[in-house]
């Protein structure tokens, strides 16, 4: 099995600010504006509200194996944005990147995911709004 | 003879208003539709006329799934401690926001020290339902009433489109016909038509301030709450939803929350279910949500 590593960055991502939450837990957990790039092998996906959560053995460049969990918003919201049941199965190599939680456990919420296939698939909710959708009426 | 079940289902479907097809397309595999949220602009060119008094039909926010959430607060109102978003409290009100821990807004806390009503799936009720992840969001109507099919947790919602007068707020509920009746969490929802194309919605008798929230900043609401919204058809493709809250006990003035444009969906749409489930909702805090929003490392 290939191992797995952890690089951690911190970025200003502004657009990350923006992002639309419906979440059980708030924003406030998160680090806004921290990435880290995960790879590893997928433990367990579940699919299911409120949130979906990602469960991945990553290996660190020290050798040890530290399972991650990232989560996504409820079923129905990121299905538009691709993802599903089966995106990921238990085995898999994946590499994806999260937001990480400010308490420094080994969680964040999905801003990115290349899947097993090679698909990429974005943040894992709702895509921003359309500014120039809406009509004026 | 025909059979006179199958009559009156077809009467029953008739007078539900459903709208006509007119996205005879159907190319998802097996016939189950996922939403399309990738519309075109209404321009002069395709623009078709409202029809008359009729709001039927599936509706999604026009900017995109994520347009209606408001997570930060009531749409015309995020809470953000921008001066243009303070809303007019009153003494009470102020006490009862400050008393709300919210996991959302500027005033957000960590999940150990939240009260949101919510993460214990209690029923939004109104007028928060109009202010919660509003996605696909379904209409029927009839010559008596419109019924509003909420995404979020199967909810559903009677206006009586009949003629009815609005119940009068009394202590511990409504009156109707000189009866004192219970509190809903929906309340008692009245329209009339002020033109062929907008439709007024009073409703009162809603759930005090211990029960509901108005959003999901902790902003209160209580049973003194007049809410009044307006459904204004601009074409055969746009509602526009508005809302202004009248709150006496919580807030000093009526303020507008809401004023949402909605794209007309095809109605043979799949929505995927979007529950609050308490055992999924355990298993998340099992594994997610508890510690995530603990205090230090492990």
């Amino acid at each position: 099995m290939r191992s797995g590593f952890v690089i951690v960055s911190v970025i200003a991502v502004g657009l990350l600010m923006a992002l639309p939450v419906a979440a059980h837990h708030g924003s406030a957990v998160f680090d806004t504006g921290k990435k880290v790039t995960l790879k590893g092998t997928v433990k367990e996906w579940v699919y299911s509200n409120p949130h979906c959560l990602l469960s991945l053995d990553v290996t660190g460049e020290d050798g040890k194996m530290v399972q991650w969990i990232a989560e996504g918003q409820a079923p129905n919201v990121i299905f538009p944005v691709g993802y599903r049941k089966d995106s990921f199965k238990a085995g898999d190599q994946v590499t994806v990147i999260v937001e990480p939680v400010k308490n420094g456990r080994p969680m964040g919420r999905i801003l990115q995911a290349v899947l097993a296939d090679g698909r990429t698939l974005g943040v894992a909710s709702s895509p921003p709004p359309a500014t120039s959708a809406a009509p004026q009426p | 003879m025909q059979n006179p079940v199958l009559v009156l289902m077809s009467l029953f479907v008739a007078a539900m208003g459903l709208p006509v097809d007119t996205f005879a397309q159907n190319s998802s595999p097996g016939g189950w539709l996922t939403p399309n949220w990738e519309k075109p602009p209404i321009t002069d060119a395709n623009k078709k006329p409202a029809p008359r008094r009729n709001l039927a039909g599936m509706w999604g926010p026009a900017g995109g799934p994520g347009a209606g959430t408001q997570a930060a607060g009531v749409q015309l109102k995020p809470n953000n401690g921008r001066p243009e978003n303070q809303l007019p409290y009153t003494p009470g009100g102020l006490e009862l926001y400050r008393s709300h821990k919210a996991l959302e807004g500027i005033d957000a806390v960590l999940p150990a020290q939240d009260n949101d009503p919510r993460n214990r799936c209690e029923p939004l009720g109104m007028p928060r339902s109009n202010h919660y992840n509003i996605r696909l969001t379904q209409i029927f109507q009839d010559e008596y009433k419109v019924v509003i099919l909420y995404h979020y947790d199967n909810r559903w919602r009677v206006i009586w489109t009949d003629g009815r007068e609005l119940p009068k707020l009394v202590e511990g509920g409504v009156e109707i016909a000189g009866e004192v009746r219970e509190r809903r969490f929906f309340g008692y929802s009245v329209g009339r038509w002020v033109d062929d194309y907008t439709l007024e919605v009073q409703t009162v008798g809603t759930m005090p301030e211990d029960r509901v929230w108005l959003d999901s900043t902790g902003r209160p609401i209580s049973e003194q709450a007049r809410v009044t919204e307006t459904f204004r058809r601009v074409d055969n493709d746009t509602l526009v939803w508005s809302e202004t809250i009248a709150d006496p006990k919580v807030y000093a003035t009526p303020w507008d929350t809401m004023r949402l444009p909605m794209r007309l969906h095809n109605p043979r749409t799949d929505i995927m279910e979007y529950y609050c489930s308490p055992s999924e909702q355990e298993n998340y805090n099992r594994l997610f949500g508890n510690a995530a929003g603990g205090k230090g490392a492990p």
